[in-house]
């Protein structure tokens, strides 16, 4: 089985793009995507591409796939559209990966586009609640936002998780994010600006919750056999995890972790042959700053019921130990729901090439990435390690 | 004395706990035309006859020990049921567990549907389940509106019933224009000629009581027709009762007119204060009247249970929310949807917590469909209904503005934040199944994980014209 490589990435800006369509911000990850490859890479050589996509708002809800890809002038390229709610592109890399390691492709793109931001205000929340469990969650009047306050409200009470550690992730998040010229919520903010904001869903304020973004992100993913033709300067995919779960919290075995994202992880470190202790940097899915405390646990980053401790202590900053969401995540760097996974593999390609800046993390050599569909109804896990091709 | 084949078995009553005073409403209308109404009862913005009438009749059948699969005949009274067309029984039917074999008949058109449905169930030699429950409207300046209020009764009657009815009398004589409501308006309409409506209300009372075999001076309580705490008093005359009985079995002034629910929940009131010789007096317009007069011996008193407390005081400003005058209804943007068909089919989960038990590993799943959670066996599953208590493990409160399309509107009524979670209600076997809810009747910050809740049934949303009933939850005191 061939090993799949990461040979470049790249996105859009991140915000709020009225003059912009989907479709011309995927062009520009795509550009953006080539460009980062050392060698170049022609149009002609792409062989597939997965597109990560929701479609708030509707708009081409059959065929965005070729609407995009031909748009970008990938002309003929076979392409399909994956939808997994928030983690849609994650799991554009992972078939990205399956269609590499199987042979009948050698580089494939693994993308995603959402625009967000040209619906009314009376039309975004359904589009917003689209991938919550529709049955029983949604008929009990629960918001995407609502069910991870359910979390944090069991979290609270079952591990004394307090509501100023979920405000130093966004403090660090912004801090972050501020230092990413993509980043759609590029400032920094205080820890009272954070606890003071306007509840959203108690016990979670606005700076607990991720924006409403426009953008689009785009992986070039490539084959053993011919990484070499594009970089001298590889990375190897030596993990890919993923797992799926009951799509309403109500239906999992647990209300403080993600069952998927454990299950996702210890897929992929396995894969990998390595543990939480080896991972230089993550990027982890804050769609809401209690999801990244529970990915601090569900990655083992520390012991279950630590995570808010964990994001106090500092050690998941950018100086810390372990640097997580050093894009600015979620919150600050933004969330277009289809295509947040693969731009968590632009920010792996950036650090593990060095080109991260002012944000650069000092000579990483391996980083993990966490992408999770709707409140851990599905999950992908990827570790990417620089390396020398064919090692 | 006529013998009639049944008596009352249980008694239960329900008047939703939301109250407004007569004073504030005046503030409000700039006026208030309601005579002997000091404050009156108002439906939460989730409530309707249906939901009410649920209450009311859960209690009557947990009073009695009365197994809803026992029920012969389930009859439904009120003038406000919220569709005009579709038999709401079967609904409520499925919400208390009655045989679908059972006969079904929904009275209406009158505030004496509640004393005609008692009535038939009085003649009735099986057990019948009567449920009555209302919750009239009227335009912002009418007295029908000032006096408008809430609530539901309910009647288990079977021939071991222990308080009898000793005998029923009927009069009609035709009366247009007192009380009416037009085909596709929801709100009451009258002529408004007082001599006209009280010689109608007067006549009709009095040739029935001409026809009912009882001592007048004997009643120690007459439950009579209220559509405000005035009017039961000018039935003195005709029925030939001392005020003081009147005054022992109304509760008008309380909770307002409750219309076909008036009488039987005045009654069901004087029943669990104790009271032995007792007059129950409907009356509608149009006219007719009904009338019964019940005895019992000492010893002999129907268990009750009577939900009927005001907890919660609204301001003007609340009730107008509530009653759905300031809000604009659903956004047009969508929302989130369950087809009437999918609903269908999860409607004895919805109602009466239908969770299964695992035939592979035994584990309680709720709802009980697809593989088992715990063993992920597709299984068969064994079925059993979860009580309706359980203890919160999640919640959150979804801040205004925030609520899910299809609930904008209800949040809008609430005039603010309400509170959803998860809740763990125990199984049988000791273990739990966990659903997500609605939270009822609560301020939001009182609530913690942990905290006990029971269950009620509520409106969810209406779409396509169709209400999704379902469970919701509510706070317990905690009983230390």
């Amino acid at each position: 089985m061939r090993d799949a490589y990461l040979i470049g990435a790249g996105q859009s800006d991140f915000g709020a793009f009225p003059d912009e369509s989907y479709r011309s911000l995927f062009a520009t990850a795509f550009e953006n995507a080539a460009d980062s490859v050392p060698a170049g890479i022609d149009r002609e050589a792409i062989d597939e591409a997965y597109i990560g996509m929701v479609s708030i708002g509707g708009r081409q809800i059959g065929l965005p796939a070729p609407a995009v890809v031909e748009h970008a002038g990938l002309h003929g390229v076979p392409c399909t559209r994956l939808e997994n709610a928030c983690a849609a592109s994650g799991y554009s890399i992972r078939q990205a990966i399956q269609a590499v390691r199987s042979g009948m492709a050698d580089v494939v793109v693994a993308g995603g586009t959402e625009v967000m931001n040209d619906v009314s205000s009376e039309t975004l929340p359904y589009w917003l609640g689209v991938s919550g469990e529709m049955e029983w969650e949604r008929m009990a009047g629960t918001t995407f936002a609502g069910v991870y306050a359910q979390i944090a409200s069991a979290h609270m009470a079952e591990y004394g998780t307090e509501r100023e550690q979920l405000s130093h992730v966004a403090v660090k998040s912004h801090k972050h994010g501020a230092m990413n010229p993509h980043a759609q919520l590029g400032f920094e903010c205080s820890l009272d600006d954070a606890e003071n904001a306007q509840v959203v869903a108690h016990p979670l304020t606005l700076y607990h919750c991720c924006p409403t973004t426009d953008g689009a992100a785009v992986s070039l993913i490539a084959s053993e056999d011919v990484a070499a033709e594009y970089t001298d300067d590889p990375i190897r995919i030596t993990g890919a995890g993923a797992a799926s779960d009951g799509v309403g919290l109500f239906q999992r075995d647990s209300y403080t972790n993600l069952p998927a994202a454990s299950t996702a992880a210890d897929r992929a470190y396995e894969m990998a042959g390595v543990g939480p202790a080896d991972i230089d940097f993550a990027e982890v899915h804050d769609c809401f700053s209690i999801a990244e405390i529970m990915a601090y646990e569900d990655l083992g980053f520390c012991d279950r019921g630590e995570g808010g401790t964990l994001a106090e202590s500092g050690e998941t900053a950018l100086d810390g130990r372990l640097p997580v969401n050093t894009s600015g995540g979620l919150k600050s760097k933004g969330h277009p729901i289809g295509a947040t996974g693969a731009s968590q593999a632009v920010e792996v390609f950036k650090q593990l090439t060095h080109q991260a800046g002012d944000r650069q993390v000092p000579d990483p050599q391996r980083g993990l990435a966490h992408n999770v569909g709707g409140s851990g109804g599905a999950v992908t896990v990827h570790i990417f390690e620089r390396a020398e091709v064919g090692r | 004395m006529t013998e009639y084949p049944s008596g009352i078995a249980a008694v239960g009553g329900y008047v939703p706990a939301l109250r407004i005073t007569s004073e504030e409403l005046a503030d409000g209308w700039g006026q208030f035309k309601a005579r002997g109404v000091s404050e009156k009862a108002v439906p939460d913005a989730d409530e309707d006859a249906v939901t009410m009438g649920y209450e009311a009749a859960k209690r009557a059948l947990d009073a009695g020990g009365v197994d809803g699969e026992t029920i012969d005949e389930l009859l439904f009274a009120s003038t406000t049921p919220p569709v005009a067309e579709e038999d709401l029984t079967s609904h409520l039917g499925t919400m208390l567990a009655v045989p679908d074999e059972a006969t079904r008949m929904t009275v209406t058109a009158s505030t004496a549907a509640g004393m005609q449905a008692f009535a038939h169930g009085i003649r009735s030699d099986g057990r019948t389940l009567v449920i009555a429950s209302d919750c009239p409207r009227g335009e912002p300046e009418t007295a029908l509106e000032h006096a408008a209020g809430a609530g539901a009764a309910a009647y288990v009657l079977d021939p071991a019933g222990a308080l009898s009815v000793t005998d029923i009398a009927e009069s009609s004589s035709p009366y247009p224009g007192t009380r009416f409501r037009e085909t596709g308006s929801e709100t009451l309409d009258s002529l408004d000629v007082t001599p006209y409506e009280r010689t109608s209300y007067a006549e009709l009372l009095s040739k029935a009581a001409e026809r009912l075999e009882y001592d007048p001076g004997r009643v120690e309580g007459a439950a009579v027709q209220a559509s405000d705490g005035a009017q039961p008093y000018r039935a003195a005359g005709p029925l030939g009762v001392e005020r003081t009985a009147i005054g022992a079995a109304t509760i008008a002034d309380e909770i307002g007119d409750a219309g076909a629910a008036s009488v039987p929940l005045a009654l069901a009131t004087a029943i669990d204060d104790g009271l032995e010789t007792l007059l129950a007096a409907g009356y509608g317009s149009g006219a007719t009247a009904t009338l019964a007069h019940l005895e019992r011996s000492e010893s002999e008193q129907p268990p009750s249970s009577l939900a009927i407390a005001g907890e919660q005081y609204l301001s003007f400003a609340e009730y107008i929310r509530r009653r759905g005058d300031v809000t604009s209804g659903a956004p047009e943007g969508g929302g989130g949807y369950v087809s009437v068909p999918t609903w269908e089919r999860s409607m004895t989960q919805r109602y009466r917590l239908q969770a299964g038990h695992c035939s592979e590993c035994a584990a309680l799943n709720f709802p009980p469909t697809g593989a088992c959670s715990s063993c992920r066996s597709l299984v068969e599953y064994d079925r059993v209904e979860l009580p309706f208590e359980g203890v919160v493990e999640a919640l959150s409160v979804i801040s205004q503005g925030g609520a899910p399309p299809e609930f904008a509107e209800m949040q809008a009524k609430y005039g603010g934040s309400y509170t959803t979670g998860i809740v763990a209600f125990e199984g049988p076997a000791g273990d739990s199944a966990s659903a997500p809810v609605l939270v009822v009747g609560t301020d939001n910050d009182d609530l913690t994980v942990g905290d006990p809740v029971e269950a009620t049934i509520r409106r969810i949303y209406t779409q396509e014209g169709v209400t999704r009933y379902g469970i919701k939850v509510r706070p317990i005191e905690n009983n230390p």
